[in-house]
């Protein structure tokens, strides 16, 4: 009974996450057909500098929590502006400015941290007792706030005028543009939104596992992986992804060693790929 | 006959581009397909040189059943083409674009072509010496280093021309091979038309304006993804649903 | 408008007594350099030079697969393997595995050559990952997470790498030249062609399939033949060598290098191998001169590092029309 309330909550935090951090990808991938392979250092910056700010400014951790997705957020604004703006289209330069933010990004963190594994302080603390079950707050809260984020995201893409001219963008740019959409504004708004969803998945990673060197590569995995399944321009279509992943995620490890079901999950994907490249629940994207 | 089409149909979703479609060409002749916009003509030469796979229908070239071949291959069995929107090796000079379009013949083996041996630098040679005879027959030898995104428009398109020939092709296709051009352009490549017929190569084209259209032994129309005439240019010319299909009514005269 | 494929001044290198005299150089560099260390390095450099140049044969065909250093470890721990398990000699295990390389690659090309660019490179990537991940689930015949030691040497055992670094030298010599040639041949050429147009290239009779498969074959087989030599000189072989980053880092060797010019990959590769050797003594901080390099190309440089001169050259020239102008007026 415990393991299955612990792989349930496992299940749906994961998930959350992945979906957290993907999301953002998506918006410049669906919009602007680029591939921000520097996601996952983001993800992981959230982390880091969350922990900065609790050790060096003695903050508590949601106002960490919440100074971190502000300042990842407005870091995604230069990005936009200095890193992929200029290079829209140009599938090689993106791909070398994403290896450059890379380096300097993850060197920072080498840096500052060092190769040691650190970890945030949790953001609740206790158990909660319902019958002959358990489960931690930190659980809870953790998953709530991803919900929550989910939840707002979704009602903003779908029903805010902001949120439509981004969908416009992602299903013709060219059409956006003549149609007086700003694509800059909308461009700029959603890699804000995008870094600052990825930034609070850190430091809420960081709590619920852990910090370490290799968390961005591992998250721009499953990203990549979620984008595969789901397709541009749809959000629905990257929640079932993320669910999907989720649940491989925490369910297969109990079944089958690490490194086989990893190769296998790999392998389903890639054949999903060569089926259908443009996913299952978006449409294809220009360059 | 040269080209046989039997039956062509293609579906794109629910949409019938092309429906039941037959033709027929003869060897040496000139035939013009023409119709309105929309109607289907593009759709056509992309199902003969396989771009494009028919939902049903059989084209038979010289006796070979192309209908299911790459489109590699249809350019070894003769058919040469040019494109609507005229792709060039753009990065690639004028005399590179025709060199490279040497491909076929003659065709050195990967061995030779690796190894430098005495045949491919002979064929090499013969290939530049071709070249530069096709670019003089269609004009373009004075730019024969020009990039080929650097010329203009009309050049541009005798460009694919002179692409299309360097197939050695026994029909050649033209889709809208003078639109665009100017006057002085198109006379010339009225004449390069006409040299090509006197080298016996078979051409199909498709073509709005009526000059190219007297150069035709024989016309095709089109409309809907159907043929709705053929005959003499100047026959189809009066033809009612010729007429009906390009003016939407009678004509008032 | 320029040619993508031309940087000025290409035919004033293009003489082969310049080329002669840099291989010359560069084979009496042990001669001024006695430390192992640079010895290694410069080793190293000639295993990703190969690499670099054979991912641009494919790059040429309009293909970007990520996943180079996945196939250089696949050539790596075959070759490996078949020593250490089957206890075969370096010297046959090195060209057997490259040709084994090719031939997976061929294989998984195959399938990928239809898709776009983008989607292409993702699952590439992917691909890439799943090597990885079957390097780490083949236990102790692959060493899994720890590695695989072990692994027979190519040469004689001595302390000096020097002959090491003769072997390397000489290996990617060859390389260079074979791909050379295929780049300034006929094959190059459809190459280029089919990704300038794949629609016209298969209409003047190019088996576009055919040749981007043949692309991908032979930039396999090099960078194979890269990855058996590594695991032969260096006799342990580590996962985390072939992974997502290191092909990355090979892309970024041939982008900053140029990826339009033949020299670029090879340019790029010395640069960014050999540059951040001068600022080791930062030590952490080392990586930062490496992007700072590759900030400056990406931003500044659109033909890459090879594009430099001709860069410095129009500077110059709009400098002097400038100040024609002034004067002028």
């Amino acid at each position: 009974m415990e393991l299955i309330i612990a792989t349930l909550t496992n299940l749906l935090i994961l998930s959350s996450m992945y979906i957290l951090v993907a999301l953002g990808f998506a918006f410049l991938f669906s919009m602007l057909g680029i591939l921000n392979l520097a996601h996952g250092v983001i993800y992981m910056l959230g982390g880091y500098i969350g922990l900065s700010l609790i050790m060096a400014l003695g903050l508590n951790q949601w106002l960490a929590l919440l100074l971190t997705t502000l300042i990842v957020a407005t870091f995604g604004i230069f990005l936009e502006r200095y890193c992929f703006r200029p290079f829209v289209g140009d599938f090689n330069r993106i791909i070398m400015i994403c290896v450059v933010l890379t380096v300097v990004l993850q060197t920072g963190v080498n840096i500052i941290a060092g190769t040691q594994i650190l970890s945030l302080p949790p953001f609740a603390e206790g158990i909660f007792r319902f019958g002959p079950a358990s489960v931690s707050y930190e659980r809870i809260v953790t998953f709530a706030i991803g919900a929550v984020l989910l939840l707002a995201t979704t009602w903003f893409v779908n029903r805010t005028k902001w949120g439509q001219q981004m969908q416009a963008i992602s299903q013709d740019l060219e059409g956006a543009y003549l149609q007086g959409i700003n694509v800059h504004r909308v461009s700029a708004l959603a890699t804000f939104i995008g870094c600052g969803l990825a930034a609070i998945a850190g430091c809420l990673m960081g709590a619920y596992l852990c910090l370490g060197p290799f968390m961005g590569d591992f998250m721009l995995v499953k990203v990549l992986m979620l984008t595969i399944i789901a397709g541009a321009g749809s959000i629905s279509g990257i929640f079932i992804a993320g669910l999907i992943l989720g649940s491989l995620d925490s369910i297969l490890p109990l079944l089958v060693s690490g490194a086989a079901s990893d190769a296998t999950a790999v392998g389903i994907l890639v054949v999903l790929l060569l089926i259908r490249p443009q996913g299952f629940f978006g449409h294809e994207v220009e360059m | 006959m040269l080209l046989e089409i039997n039956g062509l149909t293609k579906y794109f979703g629910g949409l019938a581009a092309v429906r039941d479609f037959d033709m027929h060409l003869d060897d040496g002749e000139l035939l013009g397909l023409i119709g309105p916009n929309g109607a289907g003509k593009t759709t056509i030469f992309n199902l003969i040189t396989s771009i494009y796979k028919p939902t049903k229908g059989k084209i038979i070239f010289d006796g070979n059943d192309i209908t299911s071949k790459k489109p590699h291959e249809i350019a070894r069995l003769g058919i040469g083409r040019t494109f609507q929107l005229n792709p060039l090796f753009s990065d690639f000079t004028v005399l590179q674009n025709v060199s490279t379009s040497f491909h076929l013949h003659p065709k050195s083996s990967l061995p030779d072509i690796y190894f430098n041996t005495a045949k491919y630098r002979r064929n090499e040679a013969y290939i530049l010496e071709q070249s530069q005879e096709i670019l003089k027959m269609v004009g373009l030898d004075k730019v024969e280093n020009e990039l080929a995104k650097n010329l203009p428009h009309g050049y541009q398109k005798m460009l694919g021309i002179a692409r299309a020939l360097a197939v050695k092709p026994r029909l050649l296709i033209l889709d809208e091979p003078i639109a665009g051009m100017n006057p002085s352009e198109i006379d010339f490549t009225l004449d390069a038309i006409k040299k090509m017929q006197q080298q016996k190569i078979t051409i199909l084209l498709v073509e709005h304006n009526m000059k190219i259209l007297d150069l035709c032994e024989r016309v095709v129309v089109i409309d809907f993804g159907q043929k709705i005439a053929e005959g003499l240019p100047k026959d189809v010319r009066e033809n009612k649903e010729v007429i009906r299909a390009y003016f939407g009514g009678e004509r008032v005269t | 408008m320029e040619s993508r494929f031309s940087i000025k001044g290409r035919k004033e290198l293009a003489r082969p007594a310049v080329y002669v005299g840099l291989a010359v150089i560069v084979a009496l560099l042990p001669l001024f350099f006695g430390s192992p260390y640079i010895h290694h390095m410069l080793i190293l450099t000639f295993i990703y030079i190969i690499a670099a140049v054979s991912f641009r044969t494919i790059v040429i065909s309009g293909q970007f697969p990520l996943a180079h250093a996945a196939f250089m470890g696949i050539g790596a721990y075959m070759a490996a393997m078949a020593a250490k398990w089957l206890g075969m000699s370096p010297w046959i295990t090195i060209p057997l595995s490259a040709l084994v390389t090719a031939c997976i690659g061929m294989l998984i090309g195959y399938p990928f050559s239809r898709l776009r660019t983008l989607y292409y490179a993702m699952g590439s990537l992917f691909f890439g990952i799943g090597v990885i991940q079957i390097i780490y689930a083949g236990g102790s015949w692959t060493g899994g997470y720890s590695g695989l030691t072990g692994i027979p040497a190519l040469l004689p055992a001595t302390t000096s790498k020097i002959p090491y670094f003769y072997f390397f030298l000489g290996l990617a010599l060859v390389s260079i030249i074979a791909l050379y040639r295929i780049e300034f041949s006929r094959i190059g050429t459809n190459l280029k062609a089919i990704d300038q147009s794949h629609v016209v290239a298969s209409s003047v009779g190019i088996n576009e399939g055919g040749y981007r498969i043949l692309a991908v074959g032979v930039g396999c087989f090099f960078v194979g033949l890269a990855g058996a030599g590594y695991a032969h000189y260096n006799m342990v072989l580590s996962c985390s060598s072939f992974n997502f980053m290191a092909t990355l880092w090979l892309v970024m060797y041939v982008l900053i290098g140029g990826v339009n010019s033949f020299a670029g990959p090879i340019v790029g590769t010395i640069i960014l191998i050999i540059v951040p050797e001068f600022f080791r003594d930062l030590k952490m901080f080392s990586p930062f001169v490496t992007a700072v390099i590759l900030g400056i190309v990406v931003y500044l440089m659109p033909q890459g590092l090879v594009g430099l001169p001709q860069l410095i050259r129009s500077k110059l020239t709009e400098h002097r029309k400038v100040k024609k102008v002034n004067h002028a007026s």
